[in-house]
């Protein structure tokens, strides 16, 4: 996957995403290895390069808490999106399932190249939008359906 | 005349003899002018539990019962975790087609059965 074919960086020239990529930093997240935790400041964006990574939200089970899966991240799409959006604080849990790269994109250095290529700002902000509502929408479906059985549950 | 001696102490006696049973029948049954009236109840006597033997708080309601897993906690965490995928599935369905239909269709979660 090249990269300016990321979900964030859809309608951005190659050449474009090549210049934003470059103000951030390559990692590697072994398996099983958190990549961020839920509660903790967000500061950056991660854009996925190979990989997965699940994103988790803690819940009682009995007596024990557990981490369990509410999305997956694969190569091409981006985690971490609260580092660009106030009040920058992760909502989620985020590890690694497999062997994962990412590239660590930090909120000064993007806003700022954004604000130097508002063309590019934009393109990206609309991407992001997108992804936000994509999961606020997928949420909210999964909540009706929720409490259409809730309700049926206590009508019944 | 000794014969009506005779009966009048044997009559005196047994009339002390009644007197004595009556009376100690009757003992400890409080009369009208004795009974105590609710006032006069000593408050610290009233604060005892009626129930001697149980225990003094009123019986509770057995509390709901607590979702516990039947499973080992690794099946049922994997049952939750595919419950997720099928309903995020059928909320990916629904944004693709709205419809009220596919907003409340059943997936095979055991989850919702």
């Amino acid at each position: 996957m090249s990269i300016d074919q990321a979900d964030m960086l859809q309608g951005v020239s190659a050449a474009d995403a090549a210049r934003l990529t470059a103000l951030g930093s390559r990692a590697h997240i072994p398996s099983g290895a958190p990549l961020f935790e839920l509660g903790a400041e967000a500061r950056d964006v991660y854009l996925i390069e190979r990989g997965r990574i699940s994103l988790t939200l803690p819940m009682r089970i009995g007596a024990r808490q557990e981490d369990v899966m509410v999305e997956e991240r694969t190569a091409g799409q981006t985690v971490g999106w609260s580092g660009l959006i106030p009040p920058h604080r992760f909502t989620l849990k985020a590890s690694a399932q497999l062997d994962t790269d990412v590239i660590v994109l930090p909120r000064a250095p993007l806003l700022e190249f954004f604000e130097a290529n508002p063309a590019i700002g934009y393109v990206v902000t609309r991407n992001l939008a997108s992804i936000v509502g994509q999961r606020l929408q997928v949420f909210q479906a999964m909540w009706l359906r929720e409490m259409q059985r809730f309700v049926e549950t206590r009508s019944s | 005349m000794v014969m009506f001696l005779m009966v009048l102490c044997m009559s005196v006696f047994g009339l002390a003899i009644c007197g004595l049973a009556f009376g100690a029948a009757t003992r400890g049954l409080p009369t009208g002018e004795e009974a105590p009236s609710t006032a006069a109840v000593d408050e610290r006597l009233a604060a005892v539990p009626e129930r001697f033997f149980v225990r003094d708080a009123a019986p509770q309601p057995a509390p709901a019962a607590r979702l516990i897993p039947k499973v080992p906690i690794e099946v049922f965490l994997a049952q939750i975790e595919r419950h997720i995928r099928l309903e995020q599935a059928a909320a990916e369905s629904f944004l693709s087609a709205p419809s009220l239909e596919s907003l409340h269709g059943r997936t095979v979660s055991p989850l919702v059965h």
